[in-house]
């Protein structure tokens, strides 16, 4: 017995310090490999596979995708315990609230400057600055209907907003701090009536004129594919989720080149950019990493700037 | 007719990314069924020479293929980490069963008359492991890898959820996009084809290495 005890103790071993090698053919393991974290969405996995590209276009380094982590938590838990090394987009929002426990400020630079500032002294990670876009809440109404009763802004809502049906996500309407109730304190108008349904349903429930206005993301695909008009968010009531990528400081002391790779993503990316990437990934139904690699090309890799 | 139409067009634009997928999720298969092996074949050739231990192992490994998978990745992911490595010691942990089970029948079922003329002819009890009971529980064995390598590939699809790959990365961006059916099909077909592949070619080899067929081919 003790004698198998043993072989089999020894067996165990070998497995676990064999797997704690890189497998040939299979990255990851080794420090030479700089791994990517991304979350679900299309987005993050482009701007992964983006950032991934860049650097095994500018380095001799190879870079590996840890994709579909849970949510921004488990990707901070991965980013903390070094099984990843960047972070392919946050956003300054969900980390106030998320990493960081903190209330939202409705300032976007303000945000910017504390997430940037608290990463840096709690996590020793650098959290550079926005991509150029930012995946917020936003009010959405038709196009022929923007035109026709001259919707620009929120505000211009309050003389038409008791005639309409107001389509929302459901995990927003009692967020507090910015869910209706205080929406509709900031703004001074109240909707004729408020659905709360699935984030998914909002943009076909708009576009088969179910409802009149909704409450959708701001980079979503479908934006482009219903051709819906976006409304200002004129008093700020929304929070910024600005996009960034953040790296972890070791790494940068590792390798300094991949500072200088991911500065030059910074500023690259409007809102349209996104939308049109996404709208590559989520209804041209092509893989993320097919469509980074088309833009880098197109974009010759940022090499001119 | 249109789902197929998008099945041609996603292969067209993404076939690259599809193969790389398909040659991780291989691999991430391949290397636990591997390591299974290494540990494995001893374990059941050990406990075939001292029965006394066989309730033991056989339980424990049983008690192993219990474990959901999600929760198994769970745990060692607590330990490992995310990536490759981990999605690999848990289809090591679960090619275990059929591996140490198939050879510990395999070297059970040898006729006992064939043992002890080889211990008659002055074998040692290596020699007789090497050319009697090995030779004529391969075709066994194999089953057993064969078995492995199918559950193998299965499980290498939910590896995705803690960063490893796969063909299972496909399966999951179909289900969070708007209208995924096309690529979750992308992903699982090649999955599905690769475990009816990897049955084919090993049972292929079972065959192969039968007793009736070996004799045939010295």
């Amino acid at each position: 017995m003790k004698k198998l005890t043993k072989l089999i103790m020894i067996g165990m071993l070998t497995a676990l310090l064999l797997s704690g090698c890189s497998l040939p053919g299979l990255g990851g393991g080794s420090g030479e490999t700089i791994k990517i974290g991304t979350v679900t969405t299309s987005e993050t996995q482009t701007l992964g596979y983006i950032q991934k590209y860049m650097i095994e276009h500018y380095t001799d380094l190879n870079a590996e995708i840890v994709g579909n982590l849970g949510s921004s938590i488990v990707m901070h838990q991965a980013m903390v315990n070094g099984d990843v090394d960047i972070s392919a987009a946050r956003y300054t929002g969900t980390d106030l609230s998320g990493a960081l426990h903190m209330d939202l400020v409705n300032d976007p630079e303000e945000a910017m400057e504390i997430v940037q500032r608290e990463f840096q002294d709690q996590f020793d990670q650098k959290w550079y600055d926005t991509y150029g876009f930012d995946n917020t809440y936003v009010l959405s109404v038709r196009q022929d209907v923007a035109e026709k009763e001259g919707l620009e802004k929120v505000s211009d809502l309050s003389s038409v907003a008791d005639k309409y049906l107001f389509g929302v996500d459901n995990s927003w309407i009692n967020r507090e701090g910015i869910g209706y109730d205080e929406f509709v304190k900031e703004y001074g108008f109240e909707f004729n009536k408020v659905y709360p349904m699935q984030i998914g349903l909002v943009y076909s429930a708009l576009n088969n004129k179910k409802m009149d206005a909704v409450l959708a993301y701001s980079t979503d695909a479908r934006l482009k594919q219903f051709n819906l008009a976006t409304l200002e968010d004129d008093k700020h009531f929304f929070p910024p989720y600005d996009a960034s990528p953040v790296a972890s400081n070791d790494l940068l002391e590792e390798h300094p080149e991949i500072d200088g790779i991911l500065q030059k993503l910074v500023g690259k990316f409007d809102n349209d950019t996104i939308i049109e990437l996404n709208y590559q990934a989520d209804i041209e139904k092509k893989e993320p990493s097919t469509i980074a690699k088309e833009y880098l090309e197109a974009h010759n890799y940022f090499e001119d700037e | 007719m249109d789902l197929l139409k998008e099945l041609v067009t996603y292969y067209n634009d993404n076939g690259a990314y599809v193969w790389t997928e398909f040659y991780r999720h291989f691999l991430m298969s391949a290397y636990g069924v591997l390591f299974a092996a290494i540990v494995g074949i001893p374990i059941g050739i050990l406990i075939a020479r001292y029965s006394k231990l066989s309730p033991w192992v056989i339980s424990f490994v049983n008690v192993i293929q219990t474990i959901p998978a999600l929760a198994l990745l769970a745990v060692l992911m607590l330990v490992m980490g995310l990536g490759t490595n981990t999605v690999i010691l848990a289809l090591f942990l679960y090619s275990l069963l059929p591996i140490v089970k198939n050879t510990y029948t395999g070297i059970l079922g040898v006729d006992k008359t064939l043992k002890e003329a080889g211990n008659a002819m002055g074998m040692t009890r290596f020699q007789i492991l090497r050319m009697v009971e090995l030779p004529l529980s391969l075709s066994v064995i194999m089953a057993g890898l064969r078995t492995a390598l199918v559950i193998a590939i299965g499980i290498a699809t939910i590896g995705t959820f803690i960063g490893a790959g796969g063909l299972g990365s496909i399966i999951v961006r179909g289900t969070n996009a708007a209208e995924g059916g096309a690529i979750i099909l992308a992903g699982a077909i090649p999955t599905a084809l690769m475990a009816v592949l990897a049955d084919f070619v090993m049972g292929w080899f079972e065959r192969l290495l039968s007793p009736a067929n070996s004799r045939k081919l010295s």
